[in-house]
């Protein structure tokens, strides 16, 4: 039996990749095709919002450090208002393009509870590492709400911005281990007794 | 470049099973236990190999002596104990722990125990001084904020009739947005300088601090928890309302916003000094609940009712004139109570500086209610007999805002200070307040 915290990263993980595997079929399929069912707009908006109303309670019910619990405060937030953000685009709330940005800003603030939260350098460990990637894959990915914002019709941007969060949950599936990347695994990660 | 490429590789291709940095699995004796005979060691277990100093584990009596030796590990590293001595029967201990796990995190927490007395909660272990001026503006930001969610709210609901200007509903909408993130990142804060009092730890070191038993084993904790769920599901709604246009939504918003505030009235004085009942409790929590209300209420019609929709200025300001009446009886009712609860004697209200404080309050309440007086019995009158409200109406609502806001902070000030009535339960801190 995975340790709780393990679970919930996987519970999440597995949200990730829903809200990614989304946003990928609504660029395969093109956004005019996505949208004859007005619902599927609604679907990832939805739920990143629902991602990051499920973030407070992980906030407050693990802490065992208080950074974990500043951490996960700071996704939760972002979450449900970048959600809400898009929730409000897709219902004609908010009309200026540039609300995509929220995203930029939300993904930016992410990376930075990160990467501050790994103290440790790249190679010490695979928590450190993933961590590490997670922040600076978020800082880089921030880039395509930009370009969505900049050139709404260019696909490139959406896939960019869809495979991020594929990404991002792959590696969150993997982001539980003290062990050494080189050298030796410890039996946490699998490795020999 | 391959080095980097085979890190990633081997990252992902093994799922790991265990926390990123250490966690106490396990102390003996248990986190704020009450025990029968004083214990011969103090032990810790990790659920990961853990590195430590001869200090790792430091055992204080009420006044500062300490009891523990040198801290060892068994083979695996997952158990660390200090022997102890010295301990007596009818007193309270202090444990503060410090261990650095595998990861290079250095981790620790401060717990309590008591033989033969019940101990007190970490936020009064030996070493902490209580809430400081922080803690008051804190929790001044904390009301505020609650203010601007609630009472926000409330003039929708209970003064101003849907379907109302969109201008206007945005507008609200808006401001109940930011009373609700504030309400969330303000309730964070402060359990985390409370935090930091308990732990007497450089902030950076607090970043690993196991905050664990102050969020289970204390009142402020567990309200904490409560409190940010509550305030987090009522947020999320009010953004649904405004994203599905359902203001419906508001009401179970509403009412669990108020039902909420009722964390801050058990978790403070009213709900733990010896003389606490029920009363005190309901008394503080409807005299809370009518302020926030009240001061909320005031903001927003000064702040987008009065610029955004002329056309409801004279039934917002009737309508809200007709509750706050009702608001300041509660709030004046309550108040009153409260105080002679937690006052014995008259004389203390100048001899204490808890009295002074609510001299103070009182002081300024009166400023606040004779500007409300005002509103009442000049421009209300004015509004009822169909005259236009003078220009001067929303500089007037501002300031009687002003004057509300820094009532707050004076309660904010009575919520961290202690009534003198009150005794300490057990001295591991002395004059501790909760």
């Amino acid at each position: 039996m995975a340790p709780r915290a393990e679970l919930v990263h996987w519970a999440f993980a597995a949200g990730f990749l829903l809200l990614g595997l989304i946003l990928l079929a609504e660029v395969i399929v093109g956004n005019e095709v996505f949208a004859m069912r007005p619902w599927r707009l609604y679907l990832w908006p939805s739920l990143a919002f629902g991602i990051g109303v499920l973030l407070w309670p992980v906030a407050v019910f693990f802490t065992n450090s208080t950074l974990h619990m500043l951490a996960h405060g700071s996704w939760a937030e972002v979450a449900m208002l970048a959600g809400a953000v898009q929730l409000a685009v897709v219902r004609g709330k908010l009309h200026s393009r540039w609300w995509t940005l929220s995203l930029s800003f939300s993904m930016l603030v992410s990376a930075a509870a990160f990467l501050i939260h790994e103290q440790n350098p790249w190679f010490f460990s695979r928590s450190a590492f993933l961590h590490h990637a997670i922040g600076w894959t978020l800082v880089v990915a921030a880039i395509f709400p930009l370009g969505q914002a900049l050139q709404p019709r260019r696909a490139v941007w959406g896939a960019g911005f869809a495979m991020t969060w594929v990404v991002l949950a792959v590696m969150l599936f993997c982001d539980r281990d003290v062990a050494p990347i080189f050298g030796h695994l410890s039996r946490f990660a699998g490795g020999a007794q | 470049m391959s080095r980097l490429l085979a890190a990633a590789v081997v990252a992902l291709a093994f799922p790991g099973a265990a926390f990123a940095h250490a966690s106490i699995i396990g102390t003996s004796p248990a986190t704020q236990s009450r025990l029968a005979a004083p214990p011969r060691a103090v032990v810790l277990r990790f659920d990961q190999t853990v590195t430590i100093t001869p200090r790792a584990i430091e055992v204080f009596s009420a006044t500062g002596a300490k009891l523990s030796g040198p801290a060892t590990t068994d083979r695996d590293g997952r158990v660390v104990s200090v022997p102890l001595a010295g301990l007596r029967r009818g007193e309270a201990y202090t444990v503060r722990w410090r261990a650095t796990s595998s990861d290079g995190h250095t981790g620790s927490g401060v717990f309590t125990f008591g033989i033969g007395v019940t101990p007190p909660p970490p936020t009064e272990a030996y070493g902490a001084s209580g809430p400081g001026w922080a803690d008051d503006v804190a929790r001044w930001a904390f009301f505020v904020a609650l203010a601007l969610l609630i009472g926000t709210i409330g003039l929708r609901l209970l003064v101003l009739h849907e379907p109302i200007p969109l201008r206007l509903s945005n507008w609200l909408y808006g401001l109940t947005t930011v009373g609700g993130i504030a309400v969330l990142n303000v309730g964070i804060a402060a359990f985390v300088l409370r935090a930091a009092d308990a732990f007497q730890l450089p902030f950076v070191d607090l970043l690993y601090g196991d905050l664990s038993p102050l969020a289970t084993k204390t009142r402020f904790g567990v309200a904490f928890v409560a409190m940010t769920l509550g305030y987090a599901a009522v947020t999320a709604l009010v953004l649904l309302a405004w994203i599905l246009d359902r203001p419906r939504l508001l009401w179970p918003a509403f009412v669990v916003g108020i039902g909420f505030a009722t964390g801050l009235s058990l978790s403070g004085h009213q709900g733990v000094e010896p003389n606490s009942t029920f009363l005190t409790e309901l008394a503080d929590w409807l005299h809370l609940v009518a302020a926030i209300l009240w001061v909320g209420g005031l903001i927003a019609l000064a702040t987008c009712v009065w610029p955004l929709a002329p056309e409801l200025r004279r039934s917002a300001f009737l309508g809200f004139s007709r509750i706050a009446t009702v608001l300041v009886a509660v709030l004046v009712l309550a108040g009153t109570y409260l105080a002679i609860a937690r006052l014995t004697r008259v004389s203390q209200l100048w001899s204490t500086s808890y009295g002074q404080a609510l001299l103070v309050k009182i002081a300024i309440v009166c400023v606040a209610l004779a500007w409300g007086a005002a509103h009442h019995f000049v421009v209300r009158p004015r509004l009822e007999r169909g005259h236009d409200a003078p220009r001067s109406v929303r500089r007037s609502l501002i300031g009687e805002s002003t004057v509300a806001i820094i009532v707050l902070l004076l309660a904010a000030v009575l919520v961290n200070a202690r009534p003198p009535a009150v005794e300490p339960v057990v001295g591991v801190r002395a004059g501790a307040s909760q």
